[in-house]
């Protein structure tokens, strides 16, 4: 650079000289005046000379300083580019997504992770900083602008923000943004640069912590969290309580925590609860033990808790739960319901003695006076009136023995809840049943009409279902239409393996709209009729229930009545 | 046709009336009575001492009746001493409708059966059958 300075004054030198020489033999050659021509030559050399030296002196100057200032140039060029560099790699290093926001200018420039983290494509990243607010889920979005704009207007440099950022399948992630200032020299945000962490996961550890702490402080249950290990010859120390322990036992926090459960025992606590609890945690076992407690004010209560073993991830025992409710009422209503279901019991198995001793009692002299009947029956009597009395006599014993028949055959089902079955022909019961009853049904103008499958009989009590086709015919035809001949028809079916029975007939029926809770019921009659003692089909519904079944009756009044008995064959 | 028949009942006439249908039936010979389960114990014991007189082959027992029931009377009965008497068969006859009494029939294995009073001629046919 020296160089270059003295190269062009000397060559600026060299020019000036030339034109001086030119100029000088020129007036020589051409003028008269000689007298000066010497003298200006020598002065035009004279100034040359000068203004050469001064040019170089100058341009030495400026070259220092050009020198100085390229020098001054590279050096901050290298450490912009040092500072790009360093910024790059700590971009590409990080998880975080660095923001890059010009504030004047309204440019934002995003790091790789926009795309990576939020699943954005180059060409749906936005520039400005509109795209970045827009972005910000709807419920923090307000508040986050506040705080931004504030922190803007405050002289600090640094800010920071949790909020919710969309991806770009519209789902959200939780955020940590946070950001650096730049200012001029006025002190005027011109640059904010931001570090944005992805804290999704640590979000929803922190909502589902908050949760699971929520149900501690909330529940209703006490809640002990206690040392793994015994303190000396005590139970281990407790380490934790939860409010509802507090309001169960009056011990606070403060007051508890450190000591050991001891404190709670008393003279009607058990050893044997205690020993439990020992030995539970002893062998690290998990149990459920109710023992009496006692209170802060000395009250006692029941205590039922559930003892958890917790282990660390090494598989060491490190500390025990205990899920503690107070069941003093529940105990004191069991106590209630043993002592209730002992008397019921007690009650129950005097009056079924009574029921057995009063049906025997009754049942003696009536099996004489039916057997003194019976032989009656054989002697012949002239006397009519002495007849017409017999004749009373015998149907009302009669009645008075089907009563007590029928009462007794109820009580007994009441009282076998495992009969005895076997497998049973229904069409060769329903024969037996029909051949028993031929007296009465010869009375009448009948027609039965009977369609058993062969794959219906099952496994049922013969007696039962005996009982049932009798009282079921009997009333068909006790309760039969005048003027109209009596059709039955009776079928058995296999239904869903069930083997369904319908007993349909064309009588006078039973107006179910008045009848319909009572029509299985205990003493009803429908019917105005002599012999009806409104116990067959509560017997028959017993019956039936007794063996597995159900029975449902469909009836019109002078239409007739149909029973669907429906009986499972497991 | 039965030559002896014991009937073991406190009430008097249950024992007309099973005299009277037996009769009418022409099941036995000989009925012969004992009011509860002792005078029937006693019966035995005066059989053992006399070979003489005419063992029943058929006894009609109740199971209520005073100073010995006819659960009592079995157990006596069951015992060694009267082994000479336990191909006797036993019909229990009774009005009771209790569950437990109809199990423990089972417990003796000289009972035949279980009949409900009164008792009747078609009752006593089936016996009969039953018997032969």
């Amino acid at each position: 650079m020296k160089n270059k300075s003295t190269q062009i004054a000397l060559i600026y030198l060299l020019i000036a000289l030339f034109a001086a020489i030119i100029f000088h033999k020129m007036s020589v050659s051409y003028s008269n005046v000689f007298d000066l021509q010497e003298y200006n030559f020598i002065k035009d050399i004279f100034l040359i000379s000068l203004t050469a030296g001064a040019l170089k002196f100058i341009l030495t100057k400026n070259d220092k300083r050009n020198s100085s200032y390229l020098s001054e140039l590279q050096k901050t060029n290298e450490e912009i580019k040092e500072s790009n560099d360093r910024y790059d790699i700590v971009a590409k290093a990080t998880s975080d997504i660095i923001r890059d926001w010009n504030i004047q200018s309204d440019k934002l420039q995003w790091s790789l992770g926009i795309e990576t983290i939020f699943g954005y494509n180059k060409s749906q990243i936005g520039d400005s900083s509109a795209w970045w607010f827009d972005n910000i889920h709807a419920e923090d979005s307000i508040l986050m602008s506040i705080k931004l704009y504030s922190f803007l207007e405050e002289k600090t440099d640094k800010w920071q923000d949790e909020y919710r950022f969309k991806c770009a399948d519209g789902t959200y992630k939780y955020v940590l943004d946070k950001g650096f200032i730049i200012k001029d020299k006025f002190g005027k945000p011109i640059r904010m640069i931001g570090a944005i962490q992805d804290i999704t996961n640590q979000k929803e550890e922190e909502i589902r912590l908050r949760l699971l702490e929520t149900v501690i402080l909330q529940t209703k249950d006490s809640i002990i969290i206690t040392e793994a290990n015994f303190n000396g010859d005590q139970l281990p120390k407790i380490v934790y309580v939860n409010p509802a322990f507090s309001l169960m036992t009056g011990y606070q926090a403060f007051e508890i925590i450190g000591q050991s459960p001891d404190i709670f025992k008393g003279s009607k606590t058990n050893p044997k609860a205690i020993a439990e609890m020992i030995s539970s945690i002893r062998n690290q076992q998990e149990n459920i033990i109710e023992m009496i407690c006692y209170k802060r004010n000395g009250d006692e209560f029941w205590l039922r808790f559930t003892m958890i073993p917790i282990f660390n991830n090494e598989q060491q025992l490190s500390h025990w739960i205990s899920i503690q409710k107070d069941v003093t009422e529940i105990k004191k209503q069991e106590r209630e319901k043993e002592q209730l279901i002992t008397e019921l019991t007690k009650k129950n198995t005097d009056l079924k003695q009574f029921s057995y001793i009063t049906s025997h009692n009754l049942r003696a002299p009536l099996s004489n006076l039916t057997g003194l009947l019976n032989l009656v029956e054989d002697i012949k009597i002239d006397d009519e009136e002495l007849q017409d009395i017999l004749n009373g006599l015998s149907t009302s014993t009669h009645l008075l023995n089907d009563t007590i028949n029928d009462l007794t055959k109820i009580m007994v089902i009441k009282e076998t809840p495992n009969i005895a079955k076997e497998e049973v022909s229904i069409a060769q019961v329903f024969e037996k049943v029909c051949t028993q009853t031929n007296v009465l049904l010869n009375t009448i103008d009948h027609n039965l009409i009977t369609d058993f499958k062969k794959e219906t009989d099952f496994k049922i009590n013969k007696s039962y279902i005996e009982s049932i086709f009798t009282n079921l015919l009997t009333n068909s035809i006790k309760y039969k239409s005048a003027n109209t001949q009596l059709i039955i028809e009776i079928s058995a079916s296999l239904v869903n393996q069930s083997t369904m029975i319908i007993f349909k007939d064309n009588g006078i029926g039973i107006d179910l709209d008045r009848n319909k809770d009572k029509v299985f019921g205990l003493y009803q009659k429908f019917h105005n009729y002599p012999d009806s003692k409104g116990l067959g089909l509560y017997l028959v519904k017993s019956q039936v229930e007794g063996m597995g079944g159900t029975i449902t009756i469909e009836s019109e009044v002078n239409a007739g009545t149909k029973f669907v008995m429906k009986f499972p064959h497991n | 046709m039965l030559n002896t028949i014991l009937f073991v009942d406190d009430d008097p006439i249950t024992l007309m009336l099973c005299k009277k249908v037996i009769s009418k039936a022409a099941f036995s010979d000989q009925i012969i009575t004992a009011q509860n389960g002792e005078e029937a114990i006693n019966l035995f014991h005066n059989l053992l001492d006399d070979s003489e007189k005419t063992v029943p082959e058929l006894i009609f027992l109740d199971l209520n009746m005073p100073i010995m029931g006819g659960w009592d009377f079995l157990e006596e009965f069951s015992k060694p001493t009267f082994k000479q008497f336990h191909n006797i068969k036993v019909i229990v006859l009774s009005s009771t409708i209790d569950p437990e009494d109809l199990e423990k029939i089972k417990e003796f294995p000289m009972v035949m059966d279980f009949l409900p009073k009164p008792i009747s001629l078609s009752m006593l046919n089936k016996v009969a059958e039953a018997l032969i």
